[in-house]
């Protein structure tokens, strides 16, 4: 057998065996029976994080009428006092309290937030758009400079440019977030003029796409520069282990460029493993608009959520804690589906278990 | 001549008739029968003079030795880190003090780094506020490695059960942002002090450790020394000590170091968003609390020094726990 036969066995992506998979309606039983297993874990795991968030928050020192009314609760009676407690659901033990947000919570209403006055839903719906656009732009930028400044790293090891970069990716994964968005603020905002230093849209702009882009330009720097290099090092080094294979070798003995062996066979077989990194890491790009929202004044979930944790606003960090909890369960739950999907060898692990 | 191959000298036997029987009659100790030779004549010392030879050994020069060790790192650490501890003997100005004819100064010979928008030398702050933030970094660092090396010995060790329950404990943490936790347990337990905050700090951010040392000790439990300790009637605490953390402690050490650097980085982050410490502890996080006036006020030296410094020492630090960064591929590539 000469090299070009097993390069053509060992290269050819040749077709699953039709007849050896079950088709769709066979499985459907145990894709439903798949799918209701999840189900009742996420649910379980909710409840459970709902039931501690809520208990360890009544355990906070700080009134929270205190926060609804300011300092107003200093001149009113205790009736009035027990009367506001019994409408904001503060009264009684913290058992029944939990009981009564719960059946709230599953009637849709989340209760009012004691620092905006407002059901929280209706202080949460604007903002979520903000936060989505803004995380989702830094989430597509991060993987997309990840993956290829991953493959140029890999296709030139250990080259002036890969030390280089891992140098500087490493020193900007370190800056603290937020003194690198204040200080870009300063730079570009506070002495060059050049980007708005705060804010998702100028007044009476909110359709403007123009105008919403230059306020995204320097919270996505800071989300892109916090978060690029941990998953760019990650791909990095599943390439190398990657480009230490034997197929590496055989292709190259074939005469392969590279950049071709790189792009066209290792990227394919480390592609399951980013696709998977990508899922779980949903949440934690995400978190990173805490900061980034903070230092920008940018109005949306995360600095929400700074502001809410810093006045003891409980009903509306619930609903933070509890959206979070939802975007980190369903992420995960994605990731096993797609790695499942993507790599049969995770089914078969799955059907034997 | 020859030599063994183990450098010592070789003994050949020569026995005498007469003496042979003598010397099996009257017992005597090993080495002197060996090595005396006007004693017992049994043995003859060939290679006499062994001791006399010295290998030399070219010992590396100093830039030699050197070599590959983050230097730099060290030397810029050390500096900053000396200069926290004997600040008293060169600041120029009380720390605590409001000089309120010198507000926002920029900087100056007075002032070496210039003022705040309170009036505090920021030169004086600087080294006497980076006790309080490496203090903090070293101190959730401790708590960190302590909390999870105990956890993932514990895992490790234990019954497949217990094991999947305590690690599917962890992952669910582990995939809550860290900065939600840390903002929920500080929202929960209020004003912060140095301890409280350490701890809170190395209270959240110790799952990663406990995973990579579940998975050292998963592969070491296996092993004969341990079996043997564990027959010998060892518990688990000496099983630990003398046996598990000395075999990971190398693929831990990178965690550690860096987790120094990480939890200097959240203090500041925390004391930003204003959940910190409060304003009269001077640290370097304290002092970039007051950025968001200054950059109302545009006197970038508040921003820029103080947060410098910071940066410097997550650098160095990370350089320093860059070295021992265990390298997992060391083949050559097929590329």
């Amino acid at each position: 057998m000469n090299v070009k036969t097993i390069s053509a066995k060992v290269f050819s992506h040749a077709a699953p065996d039709k007849a050896k998979r079950a088709g769709v309606f066979e499985r459907l039983p145990a894709v439903a029976a798949y799918v209701g297993k999840k189900t009742l874990v996420f649910l379980f795991m909710m409840f459970v994080l709902s039931v501690i968030v809520f208990y360890v928050s009544r355990l906070t020192p700080g009134d929270p009428l205190e926060a609804f009314y300011g300092g107003a609760t200093q001149s009113m009676t205790v009736e009035e006092l027990d009367a506001a407690r019994a409408r904001l659901g503060l009264d009684g033990p913290v058992t029944r309290q939990y009981l009564k947000w719960a059946g709230n919570v599953l009637q849709g209403d989340f209760g009012m937030s004691l620092r905006h006055k407002r059901p929280v839903l209706s202080v949460v719906r604007p903002l979520i758009g903000n936060t989505l656009i803004l995380g989702g732009a830094a989430y597509v930028l991060v993987f997309l400079l990840a993956v290829i400044l991953a493959l140029f790293c890999a296709r030139f090891e250990d080259s002036l440019a890969d030390r280089l970069i891992c140098k500087i990716g490493a020193a900007a994964y370190y800056i603290p977030a937020f003194w690198l968005g204040v200080v870009l603020v300063l730079l570009f905002s506070v002495n060059l003029k050049w980007l708005p230093s705060s804010g998702a849209y100028d007044i009476g702009k909110a359709k403007d796409i123009a105008n919403r882009a230059r306020h995204m330009v320097l919270p996505l720097v800071v989300m892109v520069a916090s978060h690029l290099w941990y998953y760019a090092y990650m791909i990095r080094n599943k390439l190398l282990d990657e480009v230490r294979r034997d197929y590496v070798l055989l292709a190259r003995s074939k005469g392969l460029g590279k950049t071709r062996i790189l792009l066209a066979h290792c990227l394919r077989n480390v592609l399951p493993t980013i696709v998977n990194i990508m899922a779980i890491s949903i949440p934690h790009v995400l978190s990173g608009t805490y900061i980034a929202e903070s230092v920008f004044n940018y109005p949306g979930i995360g600095s929400l959520a700074v502001s809410s944790a810093k006045y003891h606003d409980y009903n509306l960090l619930m609903l933070m804690v509890l959206l979070t909890g939802v975007l980190v369960i369903v992420s995960s739950l994605l990731a096993q589906a797609i790695n499942e999907a993507i790599d049969p060898r995770m089914k078969t692990r799955m059907e034997l278990d | 001549m020859s030599t063994g191959v183990s450098g010592g000298p070789e003994i050949s036997r020569e026995p005498t008739r007469s003496e042979s029987s003598e010397s099996l009659n009257e017992p005597c100790p090993p080495e002197l029968s060996m090595v005396k030779k006007e004693q017992v004549d049994a043995f003859t010392v060939v290679g006499a003079g062994y001791k006399s030879h010295e290998i030399r050994v070219k010992r590396p020069g100093l830039l030699r030795s050197l070599y590959g060790k983050p230097v730099f790192s060290i030397m810029i650490l050390s500096v900053i880190v000396l200069g926290c501890l004997f600040s008293e003997s060169f600041i120029n100005h009380d720390p605590t003090q409001f000089y309120l004819a010198h507000l926002s100064e920029p900087p100056n010979g007075e002032f070496f780094f210039g003022t705040d928008s309170l009036g505090r030398d920021i030169y004086s702050i600087i080294w006497r506020g980076g006790r309080i933030s490496i203090f903090v970094g070293l101190f959730s660092a401790c708590v960190a490695t302590l909390v999870g090396v105990t956890y993932g010995c514990v895992a490790g060790m234990a019954s497949k059960v217990v094991d999947d329950g305590m690690m599917r404990a962890v992952e669910m943490m582990q995939s809550i942002p860290f900065l939600l936790t840390v903002l929920l347990i500080v929202s929960i337990t209020g004003k912060q002090n140095i301890a409280s905050i350490s701890l809170v700090i190395g209270g959240a951010s110790w799952f990663g450790l406990a995973r990579i040392v579940r998975g050292e000790v998963r592969q070491i439990r296996g092993s004969e020394y341990v079996l043997a300790a564990r027959c010998m009637g060892a518990n688990f605490p000496h099983i630990m000590r003398k046996h598990l953390i000395p075999n990971f402690v190398s693929a831990i050490m990178f965690v550690v170091i860096s987790s120094v650097s990480l939890s200097m980085s959240m203090e500041s982050t925390l004391s930003f968003l204003g959940f910190g410490l409060p304003p009269d502890v001077l640290s370097w996080g304290g002092m970039l609390a007051l950025a968001d006036r200054a950059l109302l006020l545009n006197t970038w030296w508040v921003i820029v020094v103080p947060g410098l410094f910071l940066v410097v020492t997550l650098l160095c630090v990370t350089g320093v726990g860059n070295h021992f960064r265990r390298e997992t591929n060391k083949r050559p590539s097929n590329l």
